[in-house]
């Protein structure tokens, strides 16, 4: 089984994928540690360095968790208002 | 109370009134698009919200600044999209009865927006090219 989840990008991630979405077809059971490794895989080297938080579904995670078919993630580099 | 908002064009300073009678502090901050960047001339910074999570968070932030400090009023606008050098990008104002903990309010407040609301700046230069900014406080 497979599922489909949206992944939102924003600041370097945007810059380095040139989009801001991406959607993925995963296997059931895959989770945010993995989603990450692939983003920063298609990016090659631009993403090296830049740490992410990681939201599910517009909430902060505080750890790796499996996702379910419809998610959306953000890899959240660090934050810059003000 | 609390108010905050994310707005798109130039942002309308709070309007300081006399209503407040048991506040002695009222602390304002306007935070400014600086014409320098990383070393670089800008003509104008670009702030990227994640629609939909951005508001949620300095609602929550708001909300936790005004339990863990004794102030009563705390409004704050953020702006988003382009800000041309010069304007704000975000204003904040914080009532209090005494100076001392409005102003450690809005310091943390500020510190905390700064580590957790999902917005990015993003440098517009001379020539018209962007580029994300790197992380500085």
């Amino acid at each position: 089984m497979s599922m489909k989840i949206t992944i939102r990008c924003f600041s370097h991630v945007r810059q380095a994928l040139g989009k801001e979405t991406v959607t993925l077809k995963l296997q059931d059971g895959t989770d945010t540690t993995e989603v990450e490794r692939t983003i920063r895989e298609m990016a090659g080297e631009a993403l090296d360095g830049i740490s992410f938080r990681i939201a599910v579904n517009r909430k902060y995670l505080s750890f790796p968790t499996e996702l379910k078919d419809s998610d959306e993630i953000a890899l959240i580099p660090p934050v810059q208002g003000g | 109370m609390i108010k905050i908002e994310i707005v798109h064009n130039k942002i309308e300073p709070f309007r300081s009134n006399d209503s407040h009678k048991g506040d002695g502090a009222e602390v304002v901050f306007n935070g400014r698009v600086r014409e320098v960047e990383h070393d670089k001339k800008i003509i104008a910074l670009e702030y990227e919200q994640y629609e939909g999570m951005a508001e949620p968070e300095l609602q929550s932030l708001a909300e936790e600044t005004v339990k863990k400090f004794p102030i009563n009023d705390l409004l704050c606008s953020h702006r988003v999209g382009e800000v041309p050098v010069g304007e704000a990008s975000l204003h904040v104002s914080i009532w209090s009865p005494h100076r001392k903990e409005a102003l450690a309010a809005i310091e943390w407040f500020i510190s905390q927006l700064k580590k957790r609301v999902p917005i990015w700046k993003w440098a517009i230069y001379e020539d018209g090219t962007r580029e994300a900014t790197s992380h500085e406080c």
